[in-house]
């Protein structure tokens, strides 16, 4: 029933497509998409001239400090700052007291105090804002605030908190809420299955371990308050800035500096707003604010542990028949995006596989542990370990090769995922095959050094729906603009994490307007000059910002062309421009330059600027079924392949080999893909063997390096990566995305690699050594 | 030789010591905080903020720095312990705009993503290459295992590096 609409909604987005390209003469090989034009900031990088939040700290400048909770949960009963106030450099104590605006932030929900008046939920809420002549006084300062608390009974699981009696963390209650996908029957179609598996999977909390600590700097000269905080979403930190703080949106300006990466954990909002609360009581001011690596780790949400309970049915020839899934999410002490992160998981609870009958239930629970949020592959790298773990289950059981069994199950174009959406263009097959020609399949070996060394290979197969879906507006806007100087600028909000925005913005550009990659300026993530562009996550940038620059690059090359048209006196769609210089595709003799362009332009009143806006619809899933005929714009398909060599005697795992296969729809930058591809795999490795934020009593054990433990160049073999560029009607020359997908799929595809070894299943992640090696010793 | 220290009396309250040291090719002579950290007194005495920190506990390699050529983790050193000694930070590797081989083989490879890192690996891996001109694959990774790079999977960094090994000893031919 669905499937004629999404056809309509398939040729819109052609039509899209078909809009973005410029000239009826464009045509012959890219010269810049598709090319691995190095990092237009590399050198700068390379070079320590880059400036991060950090770098901009000046020892004149005032610095801030956040004071913390002493209670994972309880009443506040008094705060008082009169000591701290007297201490000789301390210039303000900031209190929820003296927060003129709704002092509350979140960003789906708003349910967190910024600084707390009533209650604290976790060791990370912040209760003080102290601001002194140096770092050390405010510190000191800290020491002197006298808090008087009233503690409450700590709810550190989610069976305490799911109790009947369980005190609430927030007055509604301890559950968030809860998402729900009905596809057929599931519970009958169990009874009905020849072969079922059960397992329950738990995953950890995880850091996103950037390097680059939360700091930055802010002021408020009485008109405008200007903030520099590296962030995800410039836009709605203001938003949620102005109406914490209570000052007009107009009057805010958010300045990203270059950013040492990110992965989610930039999204909810940190510093920003404290240091606008500091900046506005303290006008004519300059404040800056940095976190220590252990407060960073207090104070950030994590990656959402989940309770997967999965059970999978099947018929004797291994065909998937039917799912049930529930999954417990603890949600921390506040929302956060974990509402989105649970309809992920829902959405993407079958993965890649044609499962006809799926019932799968999230719950999201508060408990007084760290807030979750957004991370990474975000509800779906949880989903992926769960469903690829029972695909090797139910290999062995049906005693099937597991190749063979997620072979048989991939959708195909023209099959609906666990949504009811039809995906027009499934490539999960193409991809599972590369990888498993690159690795060998068939001839894999097993033999090792050592008896008590054992190999195992492992594959995953997955699907990411990409962008916000679930009709939740998702937008990127751009704007192109040829200056005296020649050259093309192109403004975006998009945000340079590292991941390589910069370039693909750039290279987008630079093809589009046929101008050379040098005469491409981005400015980029500033909300005095650029227009929004959404956040920089849900591997949306590509697709919608890429889509919304190739749009502005477009409407621009269309001005210059009627600019050299009538200049040249020659028939508009005849004209080329090709290296930064127009001509007339027949009489190529007579050309302007883009600084001729720029003159003649403004002398007949061009205004030689254009915008693009990308904003193709989602439909929002139903909240009883969780069926969608368009849940996502996309999908995007990977597969990877891995060998291990497990110690039996100690439990360490080593990756041997590693393999990874993504349809990008068009690798705009192919060393980049390959990069994000590389880096992605590397996170999912950290995640599967030995990254774990260890929660006792609500408090971090291990907030810093030591022991939070990361992969290092050790950990990580030569991860072989094949790109596939199956185009997609959607993007900005057929390209989709990869940020996430390269996590997503290392999770299931090492843990199927440990069972292989083995012989039995991890069901509790991270499979440290001392895990594996109980693992292997239980009975 | 070396001198005995004299103290006066910061601005805290607290005395600050002399200190005289090579810093990137030129002679500096300071006051400073004895409890101050190398990685602070860099960055925000001598403004020089291509050494980054990040752990701060001496596990990510960040902030690493060359003292008298090794690579010293400076959020774990003290500034007054670089007395008298010879200290290159990310900012004495280039010459006139010219990049040193290794920051160019991290360029030219797409070792560099978000770059906080990168300072930190480019002195690990000068260190490396400065005492041992043609390490093996192992040497490599002993090398670098105490830098962290959270964006690109260390593929590309071994490259750069093998590169830049590569190229040095060809110039040295």
């Amino acid at each position: 029933m669905s499937q004629p609409i999404d056809n309509l909604e398939e040729a819109v987005a052609r039509l899209h497509v078909a809009s973005k390209s410029s000239s009826a003469y464009e045509s012959g090989p890219r010269k810049v998409v598709g090319k691995s034009a190095e990092r237009l900031d590399a050198v700068e990088k390379a070079t320590g001239e880059t400036k991060y939040g950090q770098d901009l700290f000046d020892k004149k400048f005032l610095f801030a400090k956040v004071l913390r909770a002493a209670h994972p949960h309880a009443e506040i009963l008094r705060i008082d700052t009169r000591e701290a106030k007297k201490l000789p450099g301390v210039v303000a104590v900031i209190t929820h007291s003296d927060v003129t605006g709704t002092n509350m932030h979140g960003l789906i929900r708003r349910d967190q105090e910024v600084l707390c008046s009533r209650k604290v939920r976790y060791l990370g809420d912040a209760l003080a804002v102290v601001v002194a002549k140096t770092e050390e006084i405010a510190i000191e300062a800290l020491g002197r605030i006298k808090v008087d608390y009233k503690p409450l009974p700590n709810i550190l699981t989610m069976e305490d908190a799911l109790k009947p009696d369980a005190p609430k963390i927030h007055t509604e209650g301890n559950v968030l809420g809860e998402k729900h996908l009905r596809r057929g029957d599931a519970p009958a179609a169990m009874r009905e299955a020849d072969v079922v598996v059960e397992d329950i999977i738990q995953t950890q909390t995880v850091d996103h371990a950037f390097l680059d600590l939360e700091a930055g700097r802010a002021r408020y000269d009485g008109k405008m308050l200007t903030i520099e905080v590296a962030g995800q979403w410039l836009h709605e930190e203001r938003r949620l800035i102005a109406l914490a703080i209570g000052l007009p949106l107009e009057q805010l300006r958010l300045i990203q500096p270059a950013t040492g990466g990110a992965f989610g954990g930039r999204e909810d909002i940190s510093i920003q707003i404290y240091l606008s609360l500091a900046a506005l009581k303290l006008k004519g001011k300059t404040i800056c604010l940095r976190y220590s690596r252990s407060e960073s780790m207090v104070a950030r949400h994590k990656r959402h542990p989940m309770r997967v309970h999965y059970k999978l049915g099947a018929k004797k020839d291994g065909t998937l028949v039917a799912a049930q899934v529930t999954f417990y999410v603890d949600k921390g002490a506040y929302a956060s995006t974990g509402i989105a992160a649970m309809r992920k998981a829902s959405s993407h609870a079958t993965g890649p596989y044609k499962v006809p009958n799926v019932w799968a239930d999230v719950i999201g629970v508060f408990t007084n542990n760290n807030p979750c949020g957004a991370m990474r592959g975000f509800g779906a790298v949880q989903t992926a370990i769960a469903y690829e773990g029972l695909m090797d289950r139910l290999a062995v059981k049906l005693g099937m090769d597991k190749a063979e069994l997620r072979m048989k199950n991939l959708i195909h174009s023209g099959d609906a995922v666990t949504t009811g959406q039809i995906v027009p263009n499934a490539t999960g097959v193409e991809c599972f095959e590369a990888v498993l020609k690159k690795i060998d399949w068939k001839n894999r070996s097993y033999e090792t050094a050592a008896p008590h060394l054992k190999r195992g290979y492992g594959v995953s197969v997955i699907c990411f729906g990409l962008g916000y879906g679930d009709g939740f507006p998702d937008a990127s806007r751009a704007r192109c603009k040829l200056t005296a100087d020649g050259m093309v600028e192109v403004y975006s909000s998009g945000i340079d994490v590292g991941q390589g925005l910069i370039n693909m913005i750039a290279q987008i550009v630079a093809e589009e307007v046929g101008v050379p990659l040098e005469r491409v300026r981005p400015i980029l993530a500033d909300t005095q000059l650029t227009p929004e562009s959404g956040s920089t996550s849900a591997t949306r940038q590509t697709y919608f910002t890429g889509s919304a620059v190739q749009l502005a690059a477009s409407e621009l090359k269309k001005q210059l062309q009627d600019i050299a048209a009538a200049h040249l006196e020659e028939l508009v769609y005849e004209i080329k421009i090709d290296n930064g210089e127009a001509y007339n595709v027949f009489r190529p003799e007579r050309r302007l330059t883009l600084r001729e362009l720029a003159r003649e332009g403004k002398r007949r009143g061009f205004s030689l600027e254009a915008m693009g806006v990308y904003k193709p619809p989602t439909v929002p899933e139903d909240t009883a079924t969780g069926q969608s005929m368009r849940a996502f714009v996309t999908y995007l398909f990977g597969s990877h392949a891995c060998q291990v060599l497990v110690d039996t005697e100690t439990g360490e795992v080593k990756v041997e080999r590693y393999i990874a296969c993504h349809d990008v729809g068009k690798a705009i930058n192919p060393d980049q893909v390959i990069g994000q591809i590389q880096g992605g795999v590397t996170q999912g490795i950290g995640m599967v063997l030995m990254e774990e934020v260890v929660m006792k009593d609500g408090k971090i054990m291990n907030p810093g390096f030591t022991d939070y433990i990361l992969p290092t160049i050790r950990d990580v073999p030569e991860i072989e990566c094949i790109v596939l560029e199956n185009p997609d009607p959607g993007g900005p020359f057929g390209a989709r995305g990869v940020g996430e997908p390269p996590l997503i799929a290392c999770g299931p595809a090492v843990m199927s690699a440990i069972q292989d070894a083995i012989g039995k299943p991890i069901r509790i992640l991270p499979a440290t050594p001392e895990r594996v090696w109980r693992t292997i010793s239980e009975k | 030789m070396k001198k005995a220290r004299k103290k006066t009396v910061a601005a805290n309250g607290g005395s600050l010591w002399p200190l005289r040291f090579t810093l990137n090719g030129k002679k500096v002579s300071a006051k400073v905080q004895p409890t101050q950290t190398l990685l602070d007194f860099l960055r925000i005495e001598m403004g020089l903020t291509g050494t980054k920190g990040a752990c701060l506990e001496g596990e990510c390699g960040s902030c690493y720095v060359l003292v008298d050529g090794r690579p010293m983790n400076s959020c774990l050193m003290l500034a007054p312990q670089a007395q008298d000694r010879t200290v290159t930070t990310i900012e004495g590797f280039a010459h006139n705009k010219k990049l040193d081989v290794i920051q160019q083989k991290f360029v030219e490879c797409g070792a560099v993503q978000c770059g906080y890192c990168t300072p930190g690996l480019i002195v690990a891996a000068k260190a490396l290459l400065t005492e041992n001109p043609h390490p093996t694959r192992e040497e490599f990774l002993v090398g670098m295992e105490g830098n962290i790079c959270r964006c690109t999977g260390y593929n590309k960094i071994l490259r750069a590096c093998e590169l830049a090994a590569d190229e040095m000893g060809l110039k040295k031919k």
